[in-house]
C-alpha cells in the first residue's frame, strides 16, 4: 500500500473538526496526519496519496498556510501522485466564490502534474460560482458547507472517504 | 474580463536588494503607521489616522507602479504606504501627520493623513472619499486629448462603490475609453458598516461586469508578489489598450478605521484576531526567511535600521515650522487676468447691437481661436446643428472638433469633477462647461463644485482648477420650479470661487473674456429670459474685457442708490425711468460680479444718496441681497438716511402657472412701490 498523507491546519475550528471526520473514517492506522501550517518540501513531498484540507478564505483565498507554501509547490514535479482535496465554504454568505480554495489548489497541483482523484457531484449545492468546478457537473473534490448544511456533512465524508479508499487502500 | 495575470514577481526571482529595499519601505511605513496614534495622544497632532496596516500589498504596489513623470495619483486618507512606496519621505509623510508648514501635500492646511505632492502629480484630494474618481478620468482625458503615455490611478476602500460620483466616473471612463485605473482596497468595512450593507455584491468590482472597455482583475492585497503582479497586469493594460481598469484588491483592516473609531463595539475579539493573523507585512517576512532569501539576523538589521530612519525623521519633523496665521487668506482665489484695455470694465464703443447669447457666442468662440487648450463639454453643449439648450454653443463644434466641444452624459457632478480633473494635467488648460442644463440642475454637482472651490487653499496655492461654469439662470420663462432657480445666493456662501451674473452683452461678453484668461474657478450666470431679448442686446467691442469685482452704473441719480444685477436689473432701469417722471432720481448699479464684490462703487454712490436698496431675482429671505445689505450697515451706517430696503422673491419656490409666478417674482411696480417707500424717510 502505498504512503498516504492527510495535510490540514490543526489551527482552525471547523476545517479541523470535519478533517478529524474524514481521519476517522478512513482509518487512522491507514494516514499520516500533518499539521498544514507546519508543511515543508520535506514532509510534502514523502507520500505517494494525498489527502488535502483547503479552506476558503476571504472572498476566494488560499488561507496563508497554504499559500505561502504555493511558491515552493511550483517548482515541484507531482507526477505519479494522486490527491484528494476537500474544503469547507459557505454557499449563502460567499455564494460568488465558494470553495475556490479547493479549485485553487486543484489547479495548482494539477499544473505540476499531480493526479487529481476524489470528485464530486454538485447535486444539493446552491450558490453562484466557484473555481472548484470541473466539467460533467462535478467539483474537484468534496466541498463541504457546515455553516448551511452541517446534517449532510457526516454523509457526505462517508461516501467521498468510501471512494477514496478504493483508490488509495 | 479575466483576473489571470503573469507572475512577474516572485518570493524566488527579485533580487535580494530589491527585496531588502521593499522590506525596508514596509517595516518604516508600518511604523510610522504604528507611532501615528502617539503624536495625537501627545498632543502634537495627526488627529485624523485611518492606519493602513493590512491594506500593505496593494498599496506598496501602487506606489512602486506610479512614475511621476508620466502618471497621475490621486490616493485616499488611508494612503501612506500608497504614497510612501510613491516616492514621499519618512520625514514628508510626519510633516503631513503633524500638519506643519512645511508638509508637501498643502502647508498643514488639509486633514492629516491626507498624503499627497501636487508637485509629483500625486494630487491633494478630499476627503468625501471616492470623489476623486472624476478627476482621475478628467485628467486622463487630457492625457488621451495631448497623447500622452501615462496612466491615471485612483485609489479608495470598495464602500466607495456605493457613491454615485463612482458610477459616474468609471461609466464615463469606458465610454471615452480613457487610461484609469480604480483601485478598490476592499477591507470589507466602510467604518462600521459591513460591505453586505453597501452592495450586494461580494466582490464589487463585478458590479461593473457589463461596462465595455474595462477590465477587471481581482487580486489578494495582502500579499505583496500578487499585488505587485497585478498592478503590474493593470498599468499595462491601461497603457496598450487604452481602457480603464479596476483592480479590487482583497484586504484587512487591522485596527479601527480611524483614531474617532473603536472596532471593537461592532467585530468580535475572534474577528479581530482573525485579521491580525492575515497581517500581510510578517507574512512577506516569513516568506523572506522560508524560501531563504534572508536569514532572521539579517531581516532583524532591516528593522533595527528602520527604527533608526524613523526617529530621525521624527526629529527633523518636530522642528519643522507651524503654519503661519497670518496666510490664513493666502490661496483663496489666484489673482485673475488683468483687464488692461477696458481696466473699469466699460467703453463707448457705438456699433450695432448684439444679443446676450450672441455675445457669449462669439466671444466663446474668439477665445477658443486664440487658445488651443479650450475645451467645452456639458449637457445637450454639441449635437449637429443643436448647440446648447439656447444655442449658446451653436457651431462651436463645427468649428473646433469633437475633442474641444462635445455633449457629456446627463451627469453634472460628473460634469464638473472631471473639467476640475483635465486641469490638473498642465495650467494652461482652460475648460468652459455648462455645468446643467439650467442653474436648477446643477445640485447634484455640488459636492464636485464644493470640492474644487476647496483645491487652491487646500494645496496651499499649488493647484487650481481653471474652469468658468456657465449656468442658464433665473425665471420670467414660466419655467415653474424647476426653470427658475437662482442659485448665486447658496454658491456666495463658499469661498474660492467668482461669481459674475452679467445682463447686457457688453458685460457678457467681457466677463467671459477674462474668465476664460484668468486661472481659477468663475461661476458665469446668464439670465436666460435675456438670451435674445433686445433690452439686454448692446454694442460689443470686439476685444471687450471686464475685470472682475467691478460694478457698472447703468443711470446715475441723486435720490436713491439701487443695487441689483441679472434680469431685474432690466426691471430697475425701468422702474427708474417711470420714478424719474414722479421726480425720484435712482441710482442703477448693475454689481456684475458678486464675487469679488465691488464695496468701492455701492459706497461711494450711498455717499451721495443717502439710501440705498436692494433688488434681485432670488428669494430676499437669505438671497445675495443680504449680505449686500449688511455690508452696508456695517459700512455706511452713519450715511443712511432710511433702511436698506430689500426686493426680491417671496420664500417660495416658482409657481408654474403665470400667476404664480407673478405673484412670486419681484417686477418694475413692486421696485416702484419699494421705492417710493424709501423716499419717504
Amino acid at each position: 500500500m502505498s504512503k498516504t498523507g492527510i495535510f490540514y491546519s490543526f489551527h482552525t475550528n471547523k476545517t479541523k473538526k470535519a478533517s478529524e471526520k474524514i481521519v476517522e473514517a478512513f482509518g487512522k492506522e491507514n494516514l499520516v496526519v500533518i499539521n498544514a501550517e507546519e508543511v515543508n518540501e520535506k514532509n510534502f513531498l514523502q507520500f505517494d496519496n494525498y489527502i488535502i484540507g483547503v479552506a476558503t478564505w476571504w472572498d476566494g483565498e488560499l488561507p496563508n498556510y497554504w499559500d505561502e507554501f504555493v511558491p515552493a509547490i511550483e517548482d515541484m514535479d507531482l507526477s505519479g501522485k494522486k490527491f484528494a482535496i476537500y474544503g469547507l465554504g459557505d454557499q449563502k454568505l460567499y455564494p460568488e466564490n465558494f470553495n475556490d480554495g479547493l479549485g485553487i489548489f486543484a489547479e495548482l497541483i494539477e499544473s505540476r502534474g499531480g493526479e487529481l482523484i476524489g470528485f464530486t457531484s454538485r447535486d444539493g449545492y446552491e450558490y453562484e460560482k466557484s473555481r472548484a468546478e470541473r466539467g460533467d457537473n462535478q467539483f474537484y473534490g468534496l466541498c463541504l458547507d457546515q455553516e448551511n448544511q452541517a446534517r449532510l456533512t457526516k454523509k457526505r465524508i462517508e461516501n467521498w472517504v468510501e471512494d477514496l479508499k478504493k483508490i488509495f487502500i | 474580463m479575466s483576473s489571470i495575470y503573469p507572475k512577474i514577481y516572485t518570493i524566488k526571482n527579485v533580487d535580494k536588494e530589491t527585496l531588502e529595499k521593499w522590506y525596508t519601505k514596509l517595516v518604516v511605513g508600518r511604523r510610522l503607521d504604528e507611532r501615528a496614534p502617539n503624536y495625537l495622544k501627545q498632543a502634537i497632532g495627526w488627529s485624523y489616522h485611518a492606519p493602513y496596516a493590512g491594506h500593505d500589498g496593494i498599496q506598496f504596489a501602487i506606489g512602486q507602479h506610479f512614475d511621476k513623470e508620466t502618471d497621475h495619483l490621486f490616493p485616499y486618507y488611508r494612503d501612506m504606504m500608497t504614497c510612501f512606496s510613491a516616492g514621499l519621505t519618512e520625514e514628508e509623510i510626519i510633516l503631513n501627520g503633524i500638519s506643519k508648514a512645511t508638509d508637501v501635500a498643502g502647508g498643514g492646511r488639509h486633514m492629516s493623513n491626507h498624503f499627497a505632492k501636487p508637485e509629483w502629480n500625486i494630487h491633494n484630494v478630499s476627503s468625501c472619499t471616492g470623489n476623486h474618481d472624476l478627476h482621475a478620468v478628467g485628467v486622463a482625458r487630457a492625457m488621451k486629448y495631448y497623447s500622452h503615455k501615462g496612466v491615471s490611478i485612483t485609489s479608495h476602500g470598495e464602500s466607495s462603490v456605493s457613491e454615485g460620483y463612482v458610477y459616474e466616473a468609471i461609466n464615463g471612463a469606458s465610454r471615452e475609453k480613457l487610461p484609469v485605473i480604480f483601485v478598490l482596497q476592499d477591507n470589507g468595512y466602510g467604518i462600521s458598516v459591513p460591505k453586505h450593507m453597501q452592495t450586494a455584491n461580494r466582490k464589487a468590482a463585478n458590479n461593473f461586469i457589463g461596462f465595455k472597455n474595462l477590465r477587471i482583475i481581482h487580486c489578494n492585497g495582502k500579499d505583496i508578489f500578487d499585488s505587485m503582479n497585478a498592478m503590474a497586469e493593470a498599468k499595462k493594460h491601461a497603457l496598450e489598450a487604452g481602457e480603464p481598469v479596476i483592480l479590487q484588491a482583497n484586504c484587512v483592516r487591522m485596527e479601527s478605521h480611524s483614531n474617532s473609531d473603536r472596532h471593537e463595539l461592532y467585530r468580535s475579539e475572534n474577528e479581530r484576531n482573525y485579521v491580525r493573523e492575515y497581517d500581510p507585512l510578517a507574512k512577506f517576512r516569513r516568506m523572506l526567511l522560508r524560501y531563504d532569501r534572508f536569514t532572521e539576523e539579517e531581516l532583524q538589521a532591516v528593522e533595527d535600521n528602520a527604527k533608526a530612519i524613523v526617529k530621525v525623521a521624527h526629529k527633523k519633523a518636530m522642528k519643522a515650522p507651524d503654519p503661519d496665521p497670518a496666510t490664513i487668506m493666502d490661496f483663496v482665489m489666484p489673482e485673475p487676468y488683468k483687464a488692461e484695455k477696458y481696466p473699469d470694465g466699460v467703453h463707448d464703443f457705438d456699433g450695432e447691437k448684439t444679443k446676450l447669447v450672441e455675445a457669449i457666442n462669439h466671444t466663446m468662440k474668439a477665445e477658443f481661436r486664440e487658445n488651443p487648450d479650450t475645451f467645452i463639454w456639458g449637457q445637450d453643449v454639441a449635437n449637429k446643428d443643436k448647440g446648447g439648450a439656447f444655442n449658446v454653443t451653436k457651431g462651436m463644434q463645427q468649428e473646433f472638433g469633437e475633442q474641444r466641444v462635445f455633449s457629456a452624459p446627463i451627469a453634472e457632478d460628473f460634469i464638473v469633477g472631471t473639467a476640475n480633473g483635465m486641469t490638473r494635467f498642465n495650467d494652461k488648460i482652460r475648460v468652459v462647461i455648462e455645468g446643467a442644463e439650467f442653474a436648477d440642475y446643477f445640485w447634484p454637482a455640488m459636492e464636485a463644485y464644493v470640492e474644487s472651490s476647496h483645491d487652491y487653499w487646500r494645496s496651499n496655492g499649488q493647484f487650481v482648477p481653471n474652469m468658468t461654469i456657465r449656468l442658464a439662470s433665473g425665471g420670467y420663462i414660466g419655467g415653474g420650479l424647476y426653470h427658475s432657480q437662482n442659485i448665486e445666493g447658496a454658491l456666495a456662501t463658499i469661498p474660492g470661487v467668482r461669481i459674475v451674473y452679467p445682463t447686457f452683452a457688453d458685460d457678457a461678453a467681457g466677463l467671459l473674456r477674462t474668465s476664460l484668461r484668468s486661472r481659477g474657478m468663475t461661476v458665469f450666470m446668464e439670465p436666460k429670459a435675456l438670451y435674445n431679448a433686445p433690452q439686454a442686446a448692446a454694442p460689443v467691442p470686439e476685444d471687450f474685457e471686464v475685470p472682475f469685482g467691478k460694478a457698472r452704473i447703468r443711470r446715475t441719480g441723486r435720490d436713491i442708490t439701487l443695487i441689483t444685477y441679472g434680469n431685474t436689473l432690466i426691471y430697475s432701469l425701468e422702474a427708474a425711468n417711470k420714478l424719474a417722471e414722479e421726480g425720484i432720481d435712482v441710482e442703477v448699479i448693475d454689481l456684475r460680479s458678486l464675487v469679488p464684490l465691488d464695496k468701492e462703487t455701492i459706497l461711494n454712490s450711498i455717499k451721495k444718496t443717502n439710501k440705498a436698496m436692494v433688488v434681485h431675482e432670488d428669494k430676499v429671505f437669505s438671497g445675495f441681497g443680504a449680505e449686500v445689505t449688511s455690508t452696508i450697515m456695517d459700512e455706511a451706517f452713519e450715511y443712511l438716511d432710511g433702511p436698506v430696503k430689500r426686493v426680491g422673491s417671496t420664500y417660495t419656490p416658482v409657481g408654474f402657472n403665470r400667476i404664480l409666478e407673478k405673484a412670486i417674482l419681484p417686477d418694475t411696480d413692486k421696485i416702484i412701490a419699494t421705492a417710493k417707500e424709501l423716499k419717504a424717510y
